[in-house]
């Protein structure tokens, strides 16, 4: 299959080149010269382009360390996506619409917004400065492993906290309840950026906990046998 | 005067946690009739007849009826449900409005159907509806925006933090907002608050 006419199936499978630091310009490769020209193992890529095409991945999916590694690296690209892209993009949306309307509750979306955007830094600082470095530490078998003992997968599974929550209480508000008329492009735009960000974090977080956690959970059970 | 005796029901299909729960009632200072059920349509069936002020059930019999189940405490509001927790169902909150174990001790059941008695009586007929929440909602929601704790506002509004928990439920079930400020903002929208009124 030519990986251009995967993207013209689906558009979203672009941001997954991104996150894999994949160029746009795919010329007539199939996904298997593509995947083999960036190092990525075929059944990672697949696993995850599927996830974006709506499909669970099949269950007791065995990775090998390198393919964690890129998931790794994958999900430290998604986190540059959130923090440089799609965050300052909603925020400046949002700047703009309480700039051209005067209800007041605007103000305290705005304010909502960036407390939730804290929120959502503080979480990607600790999966880059924490969870990851765990995981790496894990997957390379260095020898301060024992260090980082206290630390382990399944609690990086519970800490995964109520980013899409707020954002789906962000989505409801312009929805149903925030009295603003007209400016609708500007409105559209916002939506499509909320609704942008809620996919891939979603798939973020598919990634997390069908890929990711299951797989480190199986390497420490290993350890500990 | 004296107040009518509690309609208890149980609804539990194991003869001896039923014996044993009844004998519990029975012994207790609770004045209540106890009735005693093995499946959900002897519920609706018992319910057409008499209204029942608390059901003491095992909620595996909630278990894929949970449609009918709402349907059923939409329909009977006044009746409280009491839950016994075998450990095994994690969602039941939402159907029921407490639980308790078969290793609790009999004052503690007794104490805590008594306090949902008691919470009926309270609660009562306020069904005022205002922008599809109801008028202890909306108390609960102000108190909320205004950054007051459960506590505080259970002490102000005269109810147990258990129940203004089960508003809180209510309020996220119906606006669809889960958090404190995108509460804040809802109640701002819909005027419940006056903006002024909040820190900003």
């Amino acid at each position: 299959m030519k990986m251009a006419d995967l993207i013209d199936a689906n558009p979203n499978l672009l941001l997954m080149l991104q996150h894999f630091n994949i160029d746009f310009r795919v010329s007539d490769q199939t996904v298997l010269q593509l995947c083999t020209a960036y190092g990525i193992s075929e059944n990672l890529f697949v696993s995850i382009a599927n996830l974006y095409n709506g499909l669970a991945t099949k269950e007791h999916q065995t990775y090998t360390r390198d393919d964690l590694v890129q998931v790794i690296d994958f999900l430290k690209h998604s986190h540059h996506y959130y923090r440089f892209d799609k965050y300052p993009q909603i925020s400046s949306y949002i700047r703009q619409l309480q700039e051209n309307h005067s209800e007041k509750e605007l103000k305290l979306l705005e304010k909502f917004f960036h407390e939730y955007f804290t929120e959502v830094i503080e979480h990607l600082d600790y999966e880059d400065n924490i969870a990851f470095p765990y995981f790496i530490t894990l997957l390379t078998n260095e020898a301060d492993r024992d260090r980082q003992e206290r630390y382990s997968s399944i609690e990086y599974g519970d800490h995964h906290t109520d980013i899409e929550m707020k954002l789906k209480d962000l989505k409801h508000l312009l929805l149903k309840y925030v009295n603003i008329e007209n400016d609708l492009n500007l409105r559209r735009k916002l939506f499509f950026a909320l609704y942008e960000l809620e996919f891939d974090l979603y798939i973020h977080s598919l990634i997390e906990e069908t890929i990711l956690i299951p797989a480190g959970v199986d390497i420490e059970k290993g350890q500990n046998a | 005067m004296r107040k009518p005796s509690l309609h208890i029901a149980i609804l539990e299909p194991s003869r001896i946690i039923c014996e044993g729960l009844q004998t519990i009632l029975y012994q207790s200072d609770l004045d209540c009739r106890v009735h005693r059920l093995e499946t959900l349509e002897e519920l609706m069936e018992l319910l057409e007849v008499t209204p029942l002020d608390i059901l003491i059930v095992n909620p595996l019999q909630f278990v894929n009826r949970e449609k009918e189940t709402r349907k059923i405490r939409k329909q009977y509001p006044s009746m409280s449900v009491a839950g016994i927790d075998y450990g095994i169902i994690q969602k039941q909150s939402m159907l029921t409005d407490l639980s308790f174990t078969l290793y609790d001790s009999a004052e503690h059941i007794i104490h805590l159907l008594s306090k949902l008695d008691k919470k009926n009586r309270a609660v009562g007929l306020q069904e005022n509806e205002d922008d599809n929440l109801t008028k202890r909602e909306i108390e609960v929601l102000t108190g909320l925006v205004n950054g007051k704790m459960n506590k505080e506002i259970a002490d102000s509004l005269h109810i147990s933090i258990h129940t203004v928990v089960r508003h809180r439920k209510n309020i996220t079930m119906k606006t669809g907002i889960r958090s404190q400020s995108g509460l804040t903002i809802y109640a701002i929208s819909k005027k419940i608050v006056a903006i002024e009124d909040i820190d900003i």
